[in-house]
């Protein structure tokens, strides 16, 4: 079938491929149900930037979308593509600007009904102890720039050296919160300043900290490894690089605009600019970008535990009490150099992956140790007002994804429509109704994350279950959320 | 001179237009300011000069709005008015020079309405259409 003018054959329910044409290199994958496919991927432009990642030099197997693709820039969101360390690019518009934005998953032993008459001062506290919105600064003293480039050397293990969690907390982030090679000297004097500020800020649009209870496990023995248990009481964090990883994108992306010339490539996007990964410029965003990694993961750590003590205020309990936790830390805007089968032979390749997670399977050295008899866990938040989902890689991502998974369930409203939708309406109300607590730096953001504004979540989930890449363990639903 | 909003799935996306590149660029930076400020109360109190080169007035425009979004976000500092503004074509791409009024941006009497991440170079195109110049903006947020 043809959808928005590109032809499009059927592999299986739950895989597209769109055959090589022009100067596809590769052909273009996408998992999705037929719905999604003629309901809501038709809608924009992702099926062509799918088509365009499919351009880039080097690139293998697949141009490949998860059930979550939408429109992005240069890459769709969504979106996945390795390319050969030798003869392949790097492509900043491939991993995003909010360089390794990512969701962290903790545990507490509380159950729900011990906790729910302290929902609405949890919440409240939790608004108060971690600075959230535009421009949000100020979780922690204002660093140096010295400081800031231990942090892009050393990720989230600063967090822990600087008494912000514990070195377990580092056991369950991927790369330990610390990806190697990071070049600090890579990231301009305008990134870290822009950053300086915001270590432990949560920032606004989609970013969010939500108190979950954990309501449906799917997978018991794998839920069990995991730590989780039905009615308990789980908090998820959803945020990124802040403005040190938006600039490192745009400095990137302007010097690689004007290398085009210089590379000869001739692709379809300005967005898609590229350069040799083995080039100087592409060495030097893979460092800045993995220092940029650094940074988000550090944040994320330090808000963690700012909340971990808000809980332990608030609840007026010790930590062997409260029993907190991390489940696992995830990336889903990257690129990485990893190993992967390409026609039968290990072959290292730069796996972009944008709006993607990471869903490598059990036995594999990379994940932490405790989930090698399970998989890597992979954190699929919805929105506010439904659910979102705990899955586990599998080995078929690794055949057919490059380990990777969906990340999210994607706008189906522009902001514009889901602030037109909310008028007249008291969303605040609404959510209460549905047992949510919700606090925002103004109503404007609550409007526009509506919860119809995105598409359910468990369609996108559903997709990766059902092709195998990655399984559900376990279903959260919102009772407290925190957001810019 | 004159923008306008469209919609846009994720993001916030403006139409630009001018009878000239200078009142596109104009445009773009009011534009620009409209999604990221909620400006009622400042004060024209310093002014700051910014000089940029490119290949295209693309390029440029871009440069200069990404100039903005960091002075907003990291310097603190919003332009009220824009004071001189030049484009030039030279020999191997384009000259913007602009001289900006505005002032320090205080979050407890001003009041930021977005965080534009960046200006990306998704759709933007100058083009005349008619007798105007006209481009898209997508603001990433």
């Amino acid at each position: 079938m043809k959808i928005s003018g590109i032809e499009i054959e059927k592999l299986n329910d739950n895989l597209w491929e769109i055959p090589p044409f022009g100067g596809m290199i590769v052909p273009g994958r996408i998992y999705a149900s037929e719905k999604m496919l003629t309901e809501t991927i038709q809608n924009d432009e992702a099926l062509k930037q799918v088509v365009n990642v499919a351009h880039l030099p080097g690139i293998q197997k697949y141009s490949l979308a998860m059930p979550d693709i939408h429109w992005g820039y240069g890459f769709p969101i969504g979106g996945v593509a390795a390319t050969d360390i030798n003869e392949g690019v790097i492509s900043p518009g491939g991993v995003g600007y909010d360089i390794n934005c990512g969701v962290r998953l903790a545990r507490t032993s509380l159950e729900f009904d011990k906790a729910k008459n302290h929902i609405q001062k949890l919440i409240e506290n939790l608004f108060n102890d971690i600075p959230t919105g535009v421009g949000s600064s100020g979780a922690i003293k204002k660093l140096s720039s010295k400081e800031i480039k231990r942090i892009l050397r050393d990720g989230a293990e600063w967090a822990v050296q600087n008494g912000f969690g514990t070195e377990e907390d580092l056991l369950h982030t991927e790369e330990n919160g610390k990806i190697k090679d990071a070049d600090p000297e890579a990231v301009s004097e305008r990134a870290i300043e822009r950053g300086m500020d915001q270590s432990g800020t949560l920032g606004s649009g989609n970013h969010f900290l939500e108190i979950d209870v954990v309501e449906k496990i799917f997978d018991e023995k794998t839920a069990k490894v995991l730590g989780l248990f039905e009615n308990q009481i789980v908090i998820q964090i959803h945020t990124g690089s802040r403005g040190l990883g938006y600039q490192v994108c745009e400095d990137y992306l302007k010097l690689l605009v004007q290398s085009e010339k210089k590379f000869g490539f001739k692709l379809p996007d300005k967005q898609l600019a590229c350069a040799p990964i083995k080039s100087t410029e592409g060495q030097n965003y893979l460092g800045a970008m993995r220092a940029a990694a650094n940074f988000a993961w550090n944040n994320r750590q330090i808000i963690m535990h700012l909340a971990k003590n808000s809980f332990k205020r608030t609840l007026k309990i010790s930590d062997p009490e409260l029993s907190f936790g991390l489940v696992y830390d995830v990336c889903h805007n990257i690129a990485k150099i990893e190993e992967h089968i390409i026609d039968g032979v290990p072959k290292k390749v730069c796996v972009h992956r944008k709006g993607a997670t990471r869903a490598f399977p059990s036995h594999n050295n990379l994940i932490p140790e405790k989930y090698r008899s399970i998989g890597q866990p992979v954190l699929i938040p919805g929105d506010m007002g439904r659910y979102s989902f705990v899955s586990v890689g599998t080995e078929k991502a690794m055949e057919e994804t490059f380990g990777s998974s969906c990340h999210g369930a994607g706008r189906v409203q522009s902001r514009h429509q889901a602030l037109k939708e909310a008028k007249g309406k008291n969303l605040i109300d609404e959510l209460s109704k549905k047992g949510i607590v919700i606090q925002a730096k103004g109503y404007k953001t609550i409007a526009e994350e509506m919860p119809h504004a995105y598409k359910d979540v468990s369609d996108v989930v559903e997709v990766m279950h059902n092709a195998g890449i990655s399984t559900k363990v376990a279903k959260l639903k919102p009772i407290g959320v925190i957001k810019g | 001179m004159s923008y306008k909003f469209v919609e846009h799935p994720a993001d916030i996306a403006v139409e630009v237009e001018g009878h000239s590149l200078e009142e596109l660029i104009k445009s773009a930076c009011l534009a620009w300011r409209e999604a990221a400020m909620d400006l009622t109360s400042f004060n024209k109190e310093s002014s700051k000069k910014f000089i940029f080169n490119g290949n295209t007035p693309e390029t440029v425009l871009i440069e200069l709005l990404s100039e903005l979004n960091f002075q907003l976000y990291s310097k603190k500092w919003v332009f009220v008015t824009i004071q001189n503004l030049i484009i030039e074509k030279t020999d191997t791409g384009y000259y913007l020079e602009i001289e900006l009024f505005g002032q320090t941006f205080h979050p407890e009497i001003h009041k930021m309405k977005e965080e534009i991440k960046a200006i990306t170079y998704h759709q933007m195109k100058i083009e005349k259409v008619g007798n105007q110049l006209k481009t898209l903006i997508v603001f990433d947020v």
